[in-house]
């Protein structure tokens, strides 16, 4: 294995029609790293997943670059043909609503056996036959905690509760040992009791496999549990950028200490006023020129008015703020 | 101090559409035997899962919905078994703020007349004066934090959280004693929740109401109840003072339901999420 990063983008940026979506991405994730992007609704961290994927609507013009290790070719401006062999096999994805993501129609022993039979001609697995497919199929349901896979090889979606689907769309997602695993609020639409289990999964499941995992959430939390590394994203931008231990402990970034403060119920006193950031996350294209929080920012100055640059040479950890949090002024 | 509310073995059982032709499908039993008083001025959660049976609960208590037995008290007077003409004094008294609030809010409606609404549903105090309408609207958009130009507007020209203060100064328009709450933040964003958060226990401190907060999230429940009941498969689990509980759990699912919850502070101090399902220390 190459000590390169598994997923480097560079200078992302996504316009659907006039409006700008994505601004100037450039983040990495190496092999075994679990990384969290954080943001509200509008602010552009599904778009940046569906992205790596090549998944974006007709339309979008995409600009930088996407590159995946054992890939040859960038995800920007690849083909469909192209994007057809890496999904589901190089870098795979699970997407918040399980039932929206399996076919009814199909077993989902069989979804599941499809995606590998779909990319056996890859030679990482010597097995073509039908019996070492079901086999692995069952492999897989069972490593996802699903009571009785073989039996459960031959139900529908439909027959699934909700956690139980969700494990298998992650079976899915696992099932060729892709080498980044990126998670659109999987776990969203789960009770906490089965998004404490579906979450130990996925952590689990891409540890076991030295995967790379993108974890895309509004939810900080699960994020401090489930991540090494965080990226803060507001208005299309990453705004902010560091190990989870420093950034949800010294936030820099306005925006960052503004969620922080608006997310944390655990140590204000019952009854009292939390802390809020002003205002609302504005519609997409209605974000200020400069920097993009500037507007509900309350230490925002004139100076804000041109983007501010990132703090460090290395993007994976530094922010973009011209009055950060922590520094006496 | 008297209850505010008091719900005594309340059980209801729904049945689902029969599948067989020649059986009767068996009866679901959404809430199976809950007692418990809310004091006047409380503030009172109840948590759970999905079909945990806490929002029937809820329906029950707003008497928009009808025990299969037991009885609930509003304000000393009996809502079950009533048929909704007698039903007025709770439709003044208590009022609900709903989970979404543009599934809740009439889009085709002028948020001055949703907000108006319940005071000519009910015969207000203003007695049909246009005016002193007019003002009792913008007073409690003012209330909630809207300016008095929203009241010409439509529910889609606002944001998540705005609506949700839509819903919030329409439930205060009858002067409630009573304000149910079914999950009011879980549609929204971190940054606006807090926002919500704080209106309601402002309102709440501020008018003297009693707050009854259904919500599948803990740490919600945690930040604004003083006690809180845990409901799992129709059934109170248990109940107390808030802080007791949290600190304290006597319910094995209790105990599950605090561990599974994602915490900052956990997570910083190094637990991750093997943790969460009981692996870790």
């Amino acid at each position: 294995m190459s000590a390169g990063p598994v997923l480097d983008v560079r200078g992302l940026s996504v316009r659907i029609g006039r409006h700008g979506l994505l601004h100037d991405l450039t983040f990495s994730i190496r092999s075994g790293e679990r990384v969290g992007l954080i943001g509200e609704s509008g602010s552009g961290k599904s778009l940046t997943s569906l992205a790596l994927l090549g998944l974006l609507p007709e339309g979008a013009r995409v600009t930088g670059s996407v590159r995946l290790a054992g890939v040859a070719h960038d995800v920007v401006g690849a083909g469909e043909r192209a994007m057809a062999k890496v999904r589901g096999n190089d870098v795979s994805m699970v997407f918040q609503e399980p039932m929206t993501a399996l076919n009814p129609t199909m077993r989902v022993g069989a979804q599941v056996a499809e995606t590998i039979l779909i990319h056996g001609g890859r030679g990482r697995r010597p097995e073509a036959g039908r019996g070492a497919v079901r086999e692995r199929v069952v492999t897989l349901l069972d490593q996802v905690g699903l009571p009785t896979p073989a039996e459960l090889a031959r139900a529908y979606p439909h027959q699934l509760s909700g956690g139980q689907r969700q494990r298998v769309v992650v079976a899915i997602a696992l099932a060729n040992d892709p080498e980044l695993l990126v998670c659109d609020e999987p776990t969203t639409a789960l009770d906490v009791t089965v998004q404490a289990k579906v979450l130990d999964l996925i952590v689990r499941g891409v540890e076991a496999r030295r995967a790379a995992l993108l974890l895309v959430t509004h939810d900080l939390p699960v994020v401090a549990t489930a991540c090494e590394r965080v990226l803060v994203m507001y208005g299309g931008r990453i705004v902010e950028a560091g190990a989870v231990a420093e950034v949800f402990t010294r936030p820099r970034h306005r925006y960052t200490e503004g969620l922080l403060g608006a997310s944390d119920l655990e140590s204000a006193p019952r009854g009292k006023p939390l802390s809020t950031i002003p205002g609302s996350v504005p519609p997409a294209g209605a974000f200020p020129e400069g920097c993009v929080f500037r507007t509900r920012c309350a230490h925002a100055t004139t100076e804000c008015a041109v983007q501010p640059p990132w703090s460090s040479a290395d993007p994976g950890h530094g922010h973009a703020c011209v009055h950060p949090a922590g520094v006496a002024p | 101090m008297s209850a505010s509310i008091v719900v005594r073995d309340v059980v209801r059982h729904y049945r689902r559409p029969r599948t067989s032709l020649l059986r009767k499908s068996p009866p679901v039993e959404a809430v199976k035997g809950v007692s418990f008083e809310v004091g006047r001025g409380e503030r009172f959660g109840i948590v759970g899962e999905s079909g945990s049976g806490k929002s029937t609960l809820l329906r029950l208590i707003a008497a928009l919905d009808r025990p299969t037995s037991g009885e609930i008290l509003i304000e000393g007077m009996d809502v079950t078994g009533r048929r909704e003409r007698d039903l007025r004094f709770v439709r003044s008294q208590l009022q609900v703020v709903f989970q979404d609030p543009m599934g809740s809010l009439d889009p085709r409606m002028r948020v001055r007349d949703i907000v108006a609404e319940p005071l000519v549903a009910q015969g207000d105090e203003t007695g049909g004066d246009r005016d002193a309408r007019e003002a009792r609207v913008l007073e409690l958009l003012q209330a909630v934090g809207l300016s008095g130009q929203a009241a010409d507007r439509f529910p889609h020209q606002f944001s998540g959280g705005q609506r949700q203060r839509i819903s919030i100064a329409r439930a205060l328009a009858p002067r409630p004693t009573i304000l149910l709450a079914d999950e009011p933040v879980s549609a929204l964003d971190v940054s606006v929740r807090a926002q919500v958060l704080n209106l309601i226990t402002e309102l709440v401190d501020q008018l003297g109401l009693t707050l009854v907060l259904v919500s599948h999230d803990l740490s919600v429940v945690r930040h604004t109840c003083d006690r809180v009941a845990v409901m799992c498969a129709g059934e109170i689990v248990e109940i107390g003072r808030t802080e007791q509980v949290y600190a304290a759990p006597q319910h094995p699912y209790t105990t599950q339901l605090l561990r599974a919850a994602p915490s900052m502070r956990r997570a910083l101090r190094g637990g991750g999420t093997a943790e969460l399902v009981g692996g870790g220390s």
